[in-house]
């Protein structure tokens, strides 16, 4: 009896086992082939990193600098910083980095109010109150521009009918319209499923100041709307139904470009000339932040954003966002260098 | 310690030497039972002490959430210079909108709003006691928000950051995935329970009541997942993809049910089991057949077990957190329609403290409101099981 029993049970966990394994296997796809990827580029991007750091340079080699680099902020800059922790450590760094992905605004808290962070990742520049913040806590917020984001206002693939929209549809779109029709009387009477970035991010942030004019009392109030700091919940929302719309960083797109249709806006296709003339109307810079006093503390900090700063060039399109004009790469380099006072 | 334990043996055994003694027959202080009644009294006096640590600070920061004015920049500039006597004024047409009665701030002057046309604002000056000073052109307007608690249970919409604060949009959809849940659970809790206590052969009940208890440990993440990736895409193709959305609170609750399911198999056939087994054969002595004792006899003589295991399911029903965050849905409504999306109580609390929640913002607080809502919630249904179980309990013997 007992026996049997506990072959039943043996049983059960076998074939849930099973089960998971099969229903695992798409959710953990898409990481394990970015991971193989960066695996593939990782020793170039060393070896690169190795010619272009002279010998002052040496100091921030990631082979020889120890200690732990705490990174948090936007979810749009954090799939970047993942890729370039991730050649960090296989350039040799032997200490813990954390990336956390936790909204522009939070990212910036953490590093000016409580100072819990060596780096902030953000989507948006610095306010004067964070960096007033900043100064009350002996920091100074140095901004290293990173890349470009395109944001992306994605219908499913089923939908026909949005290839296009002006800034006043979008405001009308996530804001007071209930049905398609009220956008567009040629578009069918269905209501409009809404799926969009939580509060706490800089996307967010960034969409209500282009959009709305600041004013983010529409959106918010709009109904059937769905909030979510996790980009992947928007996009399997958007996925579920021909009339739902959303918007987020232009990687997530990238990542599921088959299922999603992307919109012009104002006719504007998101594309690299485009973002580079700035003639798409949703582009944004990406920045990292961090602060002299902490670059000449924390050897390993420093070490990581001019490792971050030198290869973010040749991984930024593969992580899925465009890269920034040289100027400004040239502008975040120098400011490091003045920073750590060389 | 040991000390201790042969002193003890020592006069055990003096006093069966002496039996006579009159001393021996008086009762002894054991120092070990003492010893373990008071921990077992600390115990107790602990979770009642946790339970009140809880209340005080869900109250006291629910408090903040309920008696406190913010501030919020409405991204409004004043377009003109104010006169200290002025009392209509040009506003910009961006940022907020006003509305008559609200409470605007600008520097640190309050002023009540009394008539609007247009972006020409009247307004009673230096409001509440403040000050009524010049103010120069370009001035930020900021507007004030403050939670009441007849706003809190009368109105729909929940959106602190933009003065909403209808606790409805979220109770319901946790009413609703909890009586989902309990339409589930129930009759086939029930029904397991009956199958076990009655008709199971004594092989059959111990191998099912594990597996069923299985179900208990799978951890909730799991049946989120399973909620959003199986149960989900099943009602889509039962009941089409435009009436059934993507997150819905349909699934949640369905899948709360399998959560719960055990809780009340398990807990009623407990109840059920402890029938005396002179009541079944009384009614088999006067002609019953197994289906009427079970039913007319033994369920109603377990009732009171059986409505104890459904509040302590239902209490676990409204609770629930990781499925409703993962399936239900991710923004607040106020709708009863199970296929739409609806966040929860429990699921919004999880989603507004997933980024970094700045300390003694209004989304902080009005947390802990939410959370007093739910605690509320439970200790009702406990105190409405506990009349139940008094009410309809059976002694036997």
């Amino acid at each position: 009896m007992q026996r049997k029993l506990y072959a039943l049970l043996a049983l059960l966990i076998v074939m849930s086992m099973v089960l998971a394994a099969c229903g695992g296997s798409t959710a953990t796809d898409a990481p394990a082939d970015t991971g193989t990827d960066s695996g593939d580029t990782s020793t170039d991007s060393g070896d690169t990193g190795d010619d272009a750091m002279d010998d002052p340079m040496a100091m921030y080699d990631p082979a020889t600098v120890t200690g732990d680099v705490v990174t948090a902020g936007s979810s749009t800059v954090f799939p970047l910083s993942e890729r370039m922790a991730e050649l960090f450590r296989q350039a040799g760094y032997a200490g813990n980095i954390t990336v956390d992905s936790i909204g522009s605004g939070a990212g910036y808290e953490r590093f000016c109010v409580e100072g819990e962070s060596d780096i902030a990742n953000t989507s948006r520049p610095i306010r004067d109150t964070e960096v007033e913040s900043c100064q009350s806590i002996g920091r100074n917020p140095i901004e290293f521009r990173v890349g470009t984001d395109a944001l992306a206002v994605v219908v499913s693939s089923e939908n026909d009918f949005v290839t296009d929209v002006s800034m006043e549809e979008l405001a009308l779109i996530f804001g007071e319209a209930e049905t398609w029709s009220d956008v567009r009387s040629e578009w069918p009477d269905e209501p409009i499923q809404r799926f969009i970035p939580g509060t706490d991010s800089g996307t967010f942030d960034y969409f209500v100041e282009e959009v709305f004019d600041e004013n983010e009392e529409p959106i918010l109030a709009a109904s059937n709307t769905q909030l979510s700091e996790d980009d992947n919940v928007l996009v399997q929302g958007i996925l579920g139904s021909p009339y739902a719309i959303g918007f987020y960083g232009y990687a997530y797109y990238a990542e599921n470009e088959g299922a999603l249709n992307i919109l012009s806006i104002e006719g504007v296709e998101p594309i690299r000339e485009n973002v580079d003339n700035n003639s798409y109307p949703l582009a944004r810079p990406l920045f990292i932040y961090s602060d002299a006093t902490i670059l000449v503390e924390k050897p390993q900090v420093a070490s990581f954003i001019w490792f971050y700063l030198t290869n973010v060039n040749d991984e930024v399109v593969d992580v899925g966002y465009f890269p920034a004009s040289d100027a400004d790469l040239l502008a975040a380099r120098n400011a490091f260098l003045a920073a750590v006072g060389r | 310690m040991t000390d201790l334990s042969q002193s003890q043996t020592a006069q055990g055994a003096a006093a069966s030497e002496q039996p006579t003694a009159a001393g021996s027959l008086r009762r002894k202080r054991r120092i070990g039972e003492v010893i373990i009644q008071s921990f077992l009294f600390l115990c107790g006096f602990l979770s009642i002490f946790i339970t009140m640590g809880i209340v005080y600070e869900l109250g006291k920061e629910s408090l903040l959430f309920f008696g406190s004015r913010q501030w919020e920049n409405s991204n409004k500039p004043i377009t003109q210079r104010i006169e200290v006597d002025t009392t209509q004024f040009a506003v910009s047409t961006s940022g907020f909108t006003l509305d008559i009665e609200d409470l605007i701030r600008v520097d640190e002057e309050l002023m009540l709003i009394t008539g609007l046309d247009e972006t020409l604002v009247t307004v009673e000056r230096g409001f509440d006691g403040s000050e009524a000073v010049a103010h120069n052109a370009g001035a930020v307007i900021e507007i004030a928000t403050e939670a009441t608690l007849r706003e809190f249970f009368t109105t729909t919409q929940w959106n602190p950051q933009i003065g909403q604060f209808g606790i409805w949009a979220l109770a319901t959809s946790t009413l609703l995935t909890s009586a989902i849940a309990v339409v589930v659970a129930l009759p086939l809790g029930l029904a397991t329970a009956v199958y076990l206590s009655e008709y199971a052969s004594q092989k059959a009940r111990n191998t099912l009541k594990p597996i069923l208890e299985i179900l208990a440990g799978v951890p909730t993440v799991v049946y989120g997942y399973f909620a959003l990736t199986f149960m989900t895409p099943l009602l889509r193709s039962i009941f089409g993809k435009d009436v059934v959305a993507i997150y819905n609170t349909a699934s949640a609750g369905i899948v709360i049910g399998i959560l719960i399911l055990p809780l009340v198999s398990s807990m009623s056939e407990d109840a059920l089991s402890a029938v005396p087994r002179s009541l079944r054969e009384a009614a088999y002595g006067l002609g019953a057949t197994r289906l009427e004792t079970a039913v007319k006899v033994v369920v109603p003589a377990a009732f009171s077990g059986i409505v104890a295991a459904f509040i302590v399911a239902v209490s676990r029903a409204i609770g629930e957190t990781m499925i409703v965050a993962i399936a239900a849905g991710a923004g607040p409504a106020f709708t009863f329609n199970p296929f739409q999306s609806a966040e929860t109580m429990t699921g919004h609390i999880v989603r507004i403290s997933g980024g970094d929640l700045s300390y003694d913002s209004l989304d902080y607080n009005s947390i802990f409101a939410i959370g007093l809502m739910l605690f509320f919630m439970t200790l009702a249904l406990n105190i409405f099981s506990q009349r139940i179980v008094r009410r309809f309990r059976e002694v036997y013997e």
